[in-house]
């Protein structure tokens, strides 16, 4: 049967992309599931099977249940704040306007710089001798000292959360704006035709074509910001006192601070299995919501 | 009294004038149709009526008052895109009454208006359904029953039937000349159909490069069009055009030594440098009596109804639509007859028709 055939070449053509998938995440994930039931330390000991110890130990701790709160919290903050940030400069960026082109493309730079240029950057604004935020508020009066803005638990975070959605905004309102373009005008005219105000327009004519690409978006960003590392690293390192520490920093710290490999396993599979958990159920909103304006 | 008048709209988009002073004058009830090519103005002078584009000078007046200014929902109009332009996420009865539910009306009242929209348009099955879930004539018919529900004074009809399939397009027409004849609104329609303005049109405006080439009743535009422009335009096959010379006893068809005997009273109007003869396909007729005209048949094709018979006089290429049971061999030279009327008489150099009668 040609079936079978098509079958057979079609399996043929992907094996290649096969043999380097499970090289490359295959059997790292087996190998990881296989260290997690161990004490295995990162260098010397390979350790000896220990079963859920290591699984218990981590979800009975308070490390786990603070550093899962923080990295909710992160990621439900950032992720709203991008959603909307993103869909209101995406409805500016949309409008008719001289230099539309030139500030188009300077929205995409904090997105397209390196996370560790933008942490950086960021880090710099927050600086507590020299920094912008400082001068600016202080010449402004609305404080009257130099605050350590990454030094001080109560706001280290909130200052975490504002740079990653200044870095991440774009990328949604860009997703945004491309969508608004797919717009039919004729159904914008229409709408001023029935005399559709501006919200009932962005009600019932722009959201059914923006809420596919949104939710893509919104999948991208949560489960991104569920493993946040990088710009935390840079910045605070999950400091000070813990209270920035997000998920990918505890496994980080689990397995090379601590280099207790087995248990840092046993994290990182935690966190693979939230973020599944996540992927799973947004994928099935995506295919929902988008057949909304087919 | 005047229902629509357009005076002298222009509309420029940077240099180019796309609009180059409208004028029209429309009584209450009318259906006119702006009939053009691509790129003649129409859509956008359309545009400018329902207000989605300002035009760059002149006046367009609905039952006295003027409309520039005025933002579209104000007009008391109603438009019928070439796309549908449904609202994809609501069902067929939220759009349909979607422009009474942004004016606030009461729902008893609301239903009411759809219900009597979808009787008429026969969709009454739908009104449940998203438009995805239609076929293209089902959603122009939910179109237009977003324009009927509202009662406006004057109806916008943007190329509705042009993403239709042929045959339903000829049902939709017949369905939007009974709509017509039925609530007597006043029509703007915008089509680069021929037939379709012919068919539903009480007045018809030929654009051209952004200028009305002509004004008039149907009747007017196929009988007596104004233009060589508009005589090529309005009928299929297309007018045949002869460059023709007038002399003391007819017109001498360039070319060749074939003269069609035009009576005196036609050439003593001409003038005598070179001109152009318009002759209607199915204005020839296969039995003798009127003016003769001999041409040699090169092709003939039989459609069923009649037959379309390819010609040719001294090198200049013709068309004639016969009755079907006319036997001509291809090749032989085949005498057919015209009457005085069937002669289209245009200026060789401005197009413009010379009239003779």
């Amino acid at each position: 049967m040609s079936g079978t055939w098509i079958t057979t070449r079609a399996w043929l053509l992907m094996l290649p992309l096969l043999i380097v998938m499970v090289a490359v995440i295959g059997w790292p994930l087996a190998d990881t599931v296989q260290l997690s039931f161990t004490d295995a330390r990162l260098v010397g000991t390979s350790g000896s099977y220990v079963g859920f110890d290591n699984y218990v130990r981590l979800v009975s701790g308070n490390a786990f249940g603070r550093t899962l709160f923080t990295t909710t919290f992160f990621a439900l903050v950032v992720v709203t704040t991008e959603m909307v940030f993103g869909v209101l400069a995406a409805l500016l960026l949309n409008q008719q306007f001289r230099g539309r082109t030139l500030l188009r493309a300077l929205m995409i730079l904090p997105w397209a710089l390196p996370t560790v240029v933008n942490a950086t950057l960021w880090r710099l604004i927050y600086n507590p001798e020299y920094g912008a935020l400082n001068a600016a508020l202080t010449q402004l009066g609305l404080i009257s000292g130099y605050r350590s803005w990454l030094g001080e638990p109560g706001t280290a975070l909130a200052a975490l959360i504002v740079a990653d959605c200044w870095k991440n905004f774009p990328l949604v309102a860009l997703i945004a704006l491309a969508a608004l373009q797919a717009v039919p005008r004729d159904v914008v005219a229409a709408s001023f035709v029935d005399g559709a105000g501006a919200f009932a327009r962005f009600r019932f004519v722009t959201l059914p074509y923006l809420a596919g690409p949104l939710m893509v978006a919104l999948v991208l960003r949560t489960i991104e910001a569920f493993k946040v590392f990088d710009i935390i690293w840079v910045m605070t390192r999950g400091g000070p006192a813990n209270s920035t520490r997000t998920m990918s920093i505890l496994v980080y710290q689990e397995a090379f601070s601590f280099q207790r490999a087995g248990s840092g396993a046993s994290l990182a599979l935690i966190v693979t299995l939230i973020i599944t958990v996540l992927a799973v159920a947004y994928g099935t909103m995506v295919k929902k919501v988008a057949g909304s304006a087919a | 009294m005047s229902a629509l008048v357009v005076d002298n709209i222009r509309k420029s988009f940077g240099d180019v004038e796309t609009l180059k002073g409208i004028d029209i004058s429309l009584e209450s009830g009318e259906f006119l149709v702006l009939l053009g090519a691509s790129g003649c103005g129409k859509s956008t002078l359309l545009n400018i009526i329902a207000g989605l584009a300002e035009p760059s000078g002149g006046d367009v007046r609905l039952d006295g008052r003027s409309l520039i200014g005025v933002h579209p929902k104000d007009r008391d109009i109603a438009m019928v895109f070439q796309s549908y332009a449904l609202y994809p996420n609501l069902s067929v009865r939220r759009n349909i009454g979607f422009g009474l539910e942004m004016r606030k009306v009461p729902v008893a009242e609301r239903e009411k208006a759809v219900a009597e929209a979808a009787r008429l348009l026969q969709i009454e099955p739908l009104l449940d359904r998203r438009p995805s879930q239609l076929s293209g004539g089902q959603r122009q018919r939910v179109a237009i029953g977003r324009a009927l529900v509202r009662h406006p004074k004057l109806f916008l009809f943007d190329e509705p039937l042009s993403n239709l399939d042929a045959k339903l397009r000829m049902e939709m027409r017949t369905e939007l000349k009974r709509l017509h004849q039925m609530m007597k609104t006043t029509v703007v329609h915008v089509t680069h159909d021929q037939i379709e303005a012919m068919t539903l049109a009480t007045r018809i405006a030929v654009m051209r490069n952004g200028q009305i080439e002509q004004f008039g009743t149907p009747e007017e535009i196929y009988n007596r069009p104004a233009t060589l422009y508009v005589a090529t335009f309005v009928g299929a096959p297309p007018m045949n055009l002869l460059d023709v010379v007038a002399t003391g006893h007819g017109l001498l068809i360039a070319g060749s030594d074939t003269v069609i005997p035009a009576p005196a009273s036609l050439l003593a109007g001409l003038p005598a440098g070179g001109l152009k003869l318009g002759i209607r396909p199915e204005s020839f007729r296969a039995e003798a009596g009127g003016l003769p005209l001999t041409l040699r048949c090169d092709v003939t094709e039989l459609t069923g109804p009649e037959l379309i018979l390819s010609g040719s006089i001294g090198g200049q290429r013709l068309v004639a639509t016969l009755p079907p049971r006319i036997r001509a061999a291809v090749g032989s030279d085949v005498t057919l007859s015209l009457d005085v009327e069937a002669l289209h008489v245009f200026d060789g150099e401005t197009g413009k028709r010379i009239e003779t009668v």
